[in-house]
């Protein structure tokens, strides 16, 4: 009889639990998201302070009130809210920000008060005339992302299925050069890339210049200020981000799999084509996210490495921000960057899938 | 088969654990004691703060005192000074939010370039300064006598001035280079450096067009020299737009020429034969970094004892000794002159007369037109 009415009861339990709970985390979140974003002010401001506390004191009392049925039920939410509500000050309410001065317009560019008026011609400059900026992010920051799969996957492999003993030595390897600071490894790549450096002395040696000419690599016998030398510099330095979650999904994949497969008459690369690349997906989807998204919104690399032909959005944003004053342009097209980039994501995530990203 | 065992061991005990934590947790109690014991005072009590570009003064070393040190003996009044301003916009970024909210920053003084401080002052957020309390103005330089960022001379002195022509690395070139027609040849494609600072590149290639830039108010006016600049960049004329660090690409030879500063190239031409400046033949631009002082900053009168100081011809002098830019304070060649006839005679820092005369100092802008130059001139370099 127990094992009938039991779950009946916890579910109706467990159903007002969650409404509470959850009721209390938006409530909590909006709250923050109000104050972050200046919804409120002057003694407004302390009430919806007084009605955050209330909620965050109240799930508690009801939890401990409530017997350890509730307290379980209500863990949950008591757990996710100092991550929503970290989200909630540091990143929804910035967002607000953002979108509701991308909307905006200032009298004058030296101004520090915004005037809303559904400004979307904001949206419209930041289309036409960035356009070309915006392509040539998703266009460099794609070349690197493939790139850095080429190199990594194979580094990943080896040093998963082959590495041994030294397993960790060779991770190490691969991380250490990332101790040092991103901003200094890039003005290093325009040292060794510089046209009496290490690289150009060495292509035109071996006679390839012309090849390189040919390929567009290299421009008018040098190799830095192009456009491959952004790319190469982007595809350096999110290399890890890559190799790092292919090399967990690759390590996770039992070598009895391949035994088993060469046992029924496979080939060792049939065998990689359809048991070991499959299950190893999972680490490229997550790599890839890691690399193309910062990669696109990047401007280091195009400041120290490119030409003033090779831009990319993130120069222009930065421009924007600091150099003109024009913060309603300016956020308008980091808002359209973020769109772009979460189409691009979710488009990504319906072709390849996310059952299994660990 | 090699199979990893589903539970790994961590292999330390729960006493190893508290043992190790413990004696971090007592090594981190002790981290700010030895860091304040070598960190040294520094406290909050000074009586007048500037905030200065990087290497604009000189320090005390060996036998030579630096010039905030002969201040303090000379006053008595302790000088705070940073090196915190390194780019104009960067740092108009950072008062705008405060100044623009009638709030106070800081410093005591700053010193933006010409340009900067003019738009400062157009805003109202400089103070007037207390010139019956700095007799050595007296000294200024009548070059620089109400000039176009502030014609009633009352909200700024300069500190030091410089120049803007072009700097050339006579190898890679392979000729000399005179004119601002040569950044344009053909030959030079992609050897070609010129400056993220919009006034010096667009008011060199505006001389170079016959337009005077110190004359102009409106964008129009200017336009030719924005599109000169926008078809010599798609045509990869250009290799890069910098700031300050034109100075390693001049002398590794990746430029062949390049528009740059004349402090910078006092010191390049020390190490390298080949890397030369010139002030092109139809001419170069002048700029100044001046002193304000914002508004409502508390040591005003300090602020003023200090001009007058670094007025005065004898420390003026030793200030240009160091950092080899324009003195903006007369009589310092003489003075220079007795101790180090060479350098008086370097056109770099005492610019002759035939020099002089060709030299320009862009124009103030208004708001509006400041905002159509700059939005042209980042559409060009991309940025």
């Amino acid at each position: 009889m127990s094992l009938v009415e039991a779950p009946a009861q916890r579910s109706r339990l467990g159903s007002s639990a969650d409404r509470v709970g959850l009721a209390a985390l938006l409530i909590a979140t909006v709250c923050l998201v109000a104050i972050g974003g200046k919804w409120v002010s002057g003694p407004l401001t302390s009430v919806v302070v007084l009605v955050l506390l209330a909620v965050i004191v109240g799930v508690i009392v009801l939890a401990w009130r409530g017997g350890t049925e509730a307290r379980r039920l209500l863990a949950p939410y008591g757990l996710l809210k100092p991550g929503m509500l970290w989200l909630g000050l540091f990143f929804l309410a910035p967002l607000w920000s953002l979108l509701r001065i991308s909307l905006s317009t200032k009298e004058s560019r030296f101004d520090i008060n915004y005037n809303f008026s559904w400004a979307f011609e904001n949206y419209q400059t930041a289309f036409t005339e960035f356009g070309g900026q915006f392509s040539r992010a998703f266009l460099y920051a794609g070349i690197a992302t493939v790139l850095t799969i080429l190199i990594g996957y194979p580094l990943a492999y080896v040093i998963a299925f082959r590495g041994g003993k030294y397993k960790n030595v060779l991770l190490g390897l691969v991380v250490v050069p990332f101790f040092t600071s991103y901003l200094i490894r890039t003005i290093a790549w325009s040292t060794i890339l510089s046209d009496e450096g290490v690289v150009v002395s060495f292509v035109k040696g071996l006679g390839l210049v012309p090849v390189l000419e040919a390929l567009q690599i290299m421009d008018n016998g040098r190799l830095l200020n192009t456009p491959a030398a952004v790319i190469g510099g982007l595809t350096y330095n999110f290399l890890p981000f890559m190799l790092l979650p292919i090399y967990v999904s690759l390590e996770k994949i039992d070598i009895g799999l391949v035994n088993a497969a060469n046992d029924l008459y496979s080939t060792n690369s049939a065998a990689f084509r359809k048991v070991v690349f499959p299950l190893s997906m999972p680490g490229v989807f997550a790599g890839t996210l890691l690399t193309f998204i910062p990669a696109a919104g990047d401007f280091v690399n195009a400041q120290f490495l490119g030409n003033p032909n090779t831009t990319m959005i993130g120069n222009s944003i930065q421009d924007q921000f600091l150099r003109q004053n024009n913060y309603p342009v300016a956020s308008a097209m980091a808002a359209v960057l973020m769109v772009s980039i979460a189409a691009l994501v979710l488009l990504y995530t319906r072709l390849f899938g996310t059952e299994d990203l660990a | 088969m090699n199979r990893k065992p589903l539970i790994v061991r961590s292999g330390m005990t729960r006493r190893q654990f508290l043992a190790r934590s413990g004696a971090l947790g007592a090594a981190g109690l002790s981290l700010p004691a030895l860091l304040a014991a070598c960190g040294g005072g520094g406290g909050d009590a000074y009586d007048v703060f500037f905030e200065n570009w990087p290497l604009y003064i000189d320090p005390t070393e060996g036998e030579t005192i630096g010039t905030i040190d002969r201040f303090a003996e000379a006053t008595g009044l302790t000088m705070k000074y940073t090196e915190a301003y390194n780019d104009n916009n960067e740092y108009f970024a950072k008062i705008q939010p405060v100044l623009g909210a009638g709030k106070t920053i800081d410093p005591d003084i700053i010193a933006p370039t010409s340009w900067m401080a003019g738009r400062l002052i157009n805003l109202g957020w400089t103070e007037k300064l207390p010139l019956a309390d700095i007799p050595n103005v007296a000294n200024l330089d009548d070059g620089f006598k109400n000039p176009t960022w502030d014609p009633t001379g009352e909200y700024s002195l300069p500190w030091q001035a410089g120049m803007a022509g072009i700097a050339y690395n006579s190898d890679a070139a392979g000729r000399e280079i005179k004119s601002v027609a040569d950044l344009f040849d053909p030959a030079f494609k992609g050897k070609i450096g010129m400056l993220s600072e919009m006034r010096d590149t667009i008011g060199l290639i505006l001389m170079g067009e016959g337009i005077d830039p110190s004359t102009i108010s409106t964008f129009e006016e200017a336009a030719p020299a924005f599109e000169k600049l926008e078809k010599a960049k798609a045509d990869g004329q250009i290799r890069a737009f910098t700031g300050n660090d034109y100075t390693d690409d001049l002398l590794a030879g990746n430029f062949a020429a390049c528009i740059g500063w004349s402090g910078d190239l006092f010191q390049l031409e020390t190490e390298s034969e080949a890397v030369k400046f010139v002030i092109p033949e139809e001419g170069g631009t002048r700029w100044a970094d001046v002193m304000v002082i914002p508004k409502g900053a508390k040591n005003i009168a300090n602020a003023a004892a200090w001009m007058n100081f670094v007025y005065d011809p004898e420390q003026a002098a030793q200030l240009t000794t160091y950092n080899m830019y324009v003195s903006p304070v007369k009589g310092v060649r003489e003075i220079i002159a007795a101790s180090d006839p060479d350098l008086a005679e370097n056109p770099l820092v005492f610019p002759d007369e035939a020099t002089s005369s060709r030299l320009r100092a862009f124009a103030q802008l208004s708001d509006e037109e400041e905002a159509k130059f700059d939005e042209a001139f980042s559409a060009i370099t991309g940025a």
